[in-house]
């Protein structure tokens, strides 16, 4: 018993104890897991899954060139992926609006400009090494300021998630009722576009810019296998995400990986396993469901 | 009295002209049919007198306020995906007393209940919209816009893929909505439905409208043996030069 509960500790506690730099991603993690996906339901709602993962491309060059000009300085970097976050979404959106195309076509074609852009200024001034910080994220680069920043866009995310809520509802449920009521949809868009790019430049630090995206979709692709309410998706996504950030950490530290595919791997084993298991549309309940219709239907039968 | 009027109206759609020089008056507590061939210019109306189209000339007047404005499209832009259940969607109708902050207090609980019992919806509250049947989901629909306490009540194709028994029901409401005063518009195919419900006929063929009596327009169709023939699909033709005009216009 002892034996157990030592191991225990070595594996899950004393990295925390030990290690200052351990404790502040774990808090940097379990922040982001309270912001991030919350968007991602919204998103996978919206059928624009991927949509962030467009939007992770696109902030990389914001950062390469905060990292060119600034050197490895956080605030640098995140104002550079804000802004060319901010960009491309609101490049692609006006490009839709007034071509008529598809906003995922527009946005694709401006994320590929942008993380061109982003690798040539990387490669331009730093080592590889740097890459694959600015890619995979370094739980050891998480300073006070990381933590500070990462908590003011958890608090402002929620924040402004809970003013928009209703609209933002309606508007995934039903835009053209929206429209009719006289409210512009593409408002409500932007600003949870913008949302959206403010928590993959906070990410980007414990995960990396492309990792970012993963704490946001995964945990609420997972949470549909499980509800089939909006409230159970958010809290469930929010759970899996703190899951996997705590998980992902220990996971790294312990075998010496980089923390950023650790987090997303732990959360992607989830949503494997609920694929596989979960309530709704699983393969388990698939096989479950297939069953049921008969039975009922012989009930039916015989009592009349 | 009339809150809709359409003042020499020509609306154009993606580059190309649809429909000109409409004129008429839709008086309050009518329900008008707007009949047409596809392609006709129906939806694009409709858009117009929503306000979601400016037109190229002419204007809307529509004294409703926005809010109090339904409409309910052919081709829906509901995401039947999206996690929410009956009771849900119909209270998203309170959206013009309640907008994005108001919480939702015992009245309109209350007054929800009770449309969701006009409509015979109530064992259906709580069932996501994902798992209703089409009749279903246009009884929900139009519980929103009750809830909504619309004044003008724009339906497109309203009993296109609908069971009868929900056909009676929606009838039934929509007569009880338009002698509570409101102005309902609603496009029609079926000439047993528009025998049934209309009160003036709007048709719209060739980019121009003309207003009709029902009873001309069944006359002139053959209505009573068309009764019988549900599985027909309903044809009208559009030429009716002499067809006499619509009263109330």
């Amino acid at each position: 018993m002892l034996d157990l509960l030592t191991t225990l500790d070595a594996w899950l506690i004393a990295p925390l104890t030990d290690y200052a730099f351990m404790r502040r991603a774990l808090v940097g993690g379990l922040a982001l897991s309270l912001a991030a996906p919350p968007l991602g339901v919204f998103l996978m709602l919206r059928g624009m899954s991927l949509v962030g993962d467009a939007m992770a491309h696109a902030v990389l060059p914001g950062v390469a060139l905060g990292f060119v000009l600034a050197g490895f300085s956080l605030p640098a970097m995140s104002l550079g992926g804000l802004v060319a976050g901010l960009l491309v979404a609101g490049l692609a959106g006006s490009v839709s609006r007034m071509t008529g195309h598809r906003e995922d076509s527009a946005m694709a074609s401006f994320y590929l400009i942008s993380l061109a852009l982003g690798v040539m200024l990387v490669s331009l001034r730093g080592s590889s090494v740097d890459l694959t910080h600015v890619l995979f994220g370094s739980i050891l680069a998480i300073d006070d300021t990381a933590l500070w920043l990462i908590a003011s866009v958890t608090s402002a995310t929620l924040l402004v998630l809970a003013l928009i809520f209703r609209v933002l509802v309606v508007e995934c449920l039903d835009p053209l009722f929206l429209r009719g009521q006289g409210i512009r949809g593409g408002l409500v868009h932007g600003v949870f576009l913008g949302l959206m790019v403010l928590n993959l430049t906070a990410g980007f630090q414990t995960l990396g810019t492309l990792m970012a995206v993963g704490l946001m979709m995964l945990p609420a692709t997972t949470a549909r296998f499980w509800s089939q309410r909006l409230e159970g998706l958010i809290g469930l996504a929010i759970v899996i995400a703190m899951l996997s950030s705590a998980g992902g950490l220990l996971l790294s530290y312990h075998l010496g990986l980089p923390s950023g595919p650790c987090i997303i791997l732990i959360a992607g084993t989830i949503y494997l396993v609920s694929a596989l298991c979960g309530r709704h549309g699983s393969l388990l309940a698939r096989l479950r469901r297939r069953a049921a219709p008969l039975e009922k239907h012989e009930d039916t039968c015989t009592s009349s | 009295m009339s809150r809709l009027t359409l003042e020499d109206l020509t609306l154009a759609q993606g580059g190309r002209t649809v429909l000109e020089h409409i004129s008429g008056t839709f008086e309050d507590g009518a329900i008008t049919a707007l009949v047409g061939a596809n392609g006709a210019g129906k939806s694009t109306l409709i858009q117009a007198i929503m306000g979601l189209l400016s037109p190229l000339s002419g204007q809307v007047h529509c004294s409703m306020p926005k809010e109090r404005r339904a409409w309910l499209p052919q081709q829906l832009a509901l995401d039947l995906t999206f996690p929410m259940s009956v009771e849900e969607l119909m209270l998203t109708g309170r959206w013009p007393t309640h907008g994005t902050f108001k919480r939702y207090g015992p009245d309109d609980y209350r007054h929800m209940h009770g449309v969701m019992q006009r409509l015979g919806l109530s064992g259906l509250a709580h069932r996501p919209l994902g798992e209703l049947s089409g009749g279903q989901r246009q009884r929900a629909l139009l519980g929103r816009t009750l809830m909504q306490e619309a004044e003008l009540l724009l339906l497109d194709e309203p009993f296109a893929n609908v069971d009868t028994h929900t056909v009676e029901l929606l009838c039934g409401t929509l007569r009880d909505i338009a002698n509570a005063g409101a102005t309902v518009i609603v496009v029609l195919h079926d000439m047993e439905q528009l025998a049934r419900l209309a009160d003036c006929v709007m048709l719209l063929a060739g980019g121009h409208a003309q207003w009709v009596e029902p009873e001309t327009l069944l006359e002139r169709h053959h209505a009573p043996a068309r009764r019988h023939a549900h599985a027909q699909a309903p044809f009208i033709s559009l030429n009716l030069p002499d067809v006499p005009p619509c009263s109330t216009y």
